[in-house]
């Protein structure tokens, strides 16, 4: 019945599952913004969450360690980073087309790979509950926030570390001038390369923990193309959030409760038509995408590469 | 020039020999043999008259969208919001067969109805990323990731909602239309020659309007310079929605047609990917709508030889999916090294 989803166990059930789910949107949503503050729209972020999703999984499957899984997932993503920040850096290729041909590459080789390597699906013990003492044992909230695994608090600890780098440190200060205006950057010694360097390989190490956030925190399994869209929906969150940080966070926890709450009316077979359950989160986006138009300003530089003038 | 063009050619040859030796050593680390994979490939892609059929069934919407899309890189434009356009216009295609199912009008009618309709959807989902960019601010790639979730959304509601299967509906899609509401095909062949004439018109079309015509010579001009443009008078953000409208009847074309000659019905993932995979064609062919045919035809054999790849060779049908990525980016690669070429001689 729909009253069943108002009970207080349900509540707390939907809220801690919404602030679960948001977690690969965070890593990847932030590493983009990362990315984008400096100029770079990295549209291969869901091919890099692919690979990572995969490579964290068939480590930890083969070596039994979780913790070498999330490594493989970093060093899979920065990788990808590498190679998308020399095409976009040092080659200046249009970015959007390199993103997507990232994408393609991520996506074909992580199920060639899974094809290989595995062939069926197989699942691990994923990262365990992790609960604070003391806050975890607090009524309703600790079982909302105080009782997950150790990648959700990475999650939201990477907000705020994201906002006080790009606003109060001198790197963020450097990311948002060669984002804005590189050719006044490098006037004043700031090499915009290394910078882009920078924000892309971190964004791409982010995406690979978003991946390995699917496969060894939240779901446990790998499947092909697992992560279905979530990538491109990372790129957009950017967008919703305006380049902030906290207002990637907004539009990640709005995504991932409503998802939460549409999965949960299904656990709970609660008579809402499924076609309404299934449509939420589309529904959201537009009202987002509406609510945001005219609202912000894109890093000026952003997609444009750069070439110093002789 | 000449010169220029044919440095360009040896460049795009060397980077498709090097995204052919890069997949070639993925393949040994996989331990499967390259060669055997390759030969499997052409011979699961021309290897039989059934099978050369079913690339032209993947080379039709593929070109249909590729030709789309060069119109909107000309006038400068990220349409992204592509698949979001195939899949409108296969709603499209199927909302106008739905409305005649039990019509005594000739087959003819209205499947060419039910195509125009199609197109009219797809231009009609364009016109929307168009309006959020020129009325709203909203560039058009996030706006078209925005309507491509949308349009799947779309797609969802309707399968399992008023469009729902007798019985039970599900991810197989909606019931299947009548036989004599898709286009001929050959004998034994899944082919339509109505839908490859299709194709080749629209690519004709695209050519002559950005070769040679006033209008595609003003769109490439608020490609090049959207603010000179609009200095010497273009209404620039008219020629920015006609490009979106241009480019989404076309999208909406090739969506129609996997209604009315592919699958017959409405399925969830029914723009199969060609938008992501025409963004692709058209920067490799670098916007010459000459090219767009081979190339085209090239990644619709890379994707049906790799069928049989998993049956023969234990290797997944991905493989066609790592060689068109790693293929662009050795493109780009390889022009980024030659224009360091040029710019030191």
């Amino acid at each position: 019945m729909i009253t069943d989803l108002f009970s207080a166990t349900v509540l707390i059930g939907i809220l801690a599952s919404g602030i679960r789910l948001a977690t690969p949107y965070l890593y990847a949503a932030i590493g983009e913004t990362f990315g984008q503050k400096s100029g770079v729209l990295n549209l291969g972020v869901e091919g890099q969450m692919l690979l990572g999703c995969f490579a964290a999984f068939y480590v930890a499957l083969t070596t039994g360690n979780l913790w070498l899984g999330l490594l493989a997932a970093m060093v899979v993503g920065a990788l990808m980073g590498l190679a998308m920040a020399y095409v976009t850096v040092n080659l200046q290729a249009q970015q959007g087309i390199s993103g997507i041909g990232f994408y393609l590459f991520g996506l074909g080789m992580s199920e060639l790979l899974f094809q290989r390597l595995m062939g069926t699906v197989e699942t691990v013990k994923g990262f365990p509950k992790l609960s604070i003492p003391v806050l975890s044992g607090i009524p309703g909230v600790g079982e909302i926030f105080f009782n997950q695994n150790i990648l959700v608090y990475g999650a939201y600890l990477l907000v705020p570390l994201a906002w006080f780098v790009l606003n109060k440190t001198t790197l963020g200060l450097k990311i948002r001038s060669v984002g804005e205006n590189p050719d006044a950057a490098d006037s004043l010694g700031v090499s915009v390369a290394r910078v882009r360097y920078f924000t892309i390989i971190l964004g791409g190490t982010l995406s690979g923990i978003a991946g390995a956030s699917l496969s060894i925190a939240l779901l446990n399994v790998f499947q092909q193309n697992m992560t279905s869209g979530l990538g491109f929906i990372a790129v957009a969150l950017v967008y919703f959030g305006a380049w902030r940080p906290f207002g990637v966070l907004g539009g990640a926890l709005l995504f991932s409760m409503v998802n939460s709450l549409q999965l949960w009316i299904q656990v709970l077979g609660i008579p809402v038509p499924s076609d309404i359950a299934v449509m939420m989160p589309y529904v959201l986006t537009i009202l987002v995408l509406v609510a945001t138009v005219s609202r912000v300003r894109a890093p000026s530089a952003l997609t444009k590469p750069f070439e110093r003038e002789n | 020039m000449l010169k220029g063009r044919l440095s360009g050619f040896v460049f795009q040859l060397l980077a498709f020999v090097l995204a052919l030796v890069f997949v070639s050593l993925i393949l040994i680390a996989a331990k499967a043999s390259p060669m055997e994979a390759y030969k499997n490939m052409i011979t699961g892609s021309v290897g039989s008259m059934r099978k050369f059929a079913e690339v032209l069934v993947t080379f039709v919407p593929l070109l249909l969208v590729t030709a789309g899309l060069l119109i909107t890189f000309s006038a400068g434009l990220w349409n992204i919001g592509v698949e979001g356009q195939i899949v409108l216009g296969a709603i499209g295609t199927a909302w106008v067969f739905r409305q005649f199912v039990d019509s005594t009008l000739p087959a003819g009618l209205i499947i060419t109805l039910a195509i125009f309709g199609g197109m009219a959807f797809g231009a009609l989902w364009a016109s929307f990323a168009g309006a959020l960019k020129t009325f709203g601010g909203v560039n058009e790639i996030f706006g078209g990731l925005g309507l491509n979730f949308v349009s799947t959304a779309l797609t969802l509601y309707l399968i399992f909602g008023p469009w729902k299967r007798e019985g039970v509906a599900s991810m197989s899609g909606t019931e299947p239309f009548p036989d004599h509401f898709s286009l001929p095909q050959l004998p034994d062949l899944r082919i339509s020659l109505w839908a490859l004439g299709i194709a080749l018109v629209g690519v004709v079309i695209v050519y002559f309007i950005l070769q040679g015509t006033y209008f595609g010579l003003k769109l490439k001009a608020v490609g090049k310079n959207f603010r000179a443009a609009y200095l010497l008078g273009i209404p620039t953000w008219q020629y920015s929605m006609y490009s979106f409208l241009i480019c989404g009847a076309l999208a909406g074309a090739a969506g129609a047609i996997q209604v009315a000659a592919v699958y017959h019905r409405l399925i969830p993932s029914i723009s199969s990917g060609y938008g992501y995979l025409g963004l692709m064609v058209a920067m490799l062919i670098n916007y010459q709508a000459v090219w767009a045919i081979p190339v085209a035809l090239f990644f619709a054999a890379l994707n049906i030889g790799s069928i049989q790849l998993p049956i023969v060779m234990k290797l997944d049908s991905s493989l066609a999916g790592v060689l068109q990525g790693v293929l662009v980016l050795f493109v780009l690669l390889m022009e980024g090294v030659r224009q360091k070429f040029v710019k030191k001689a």
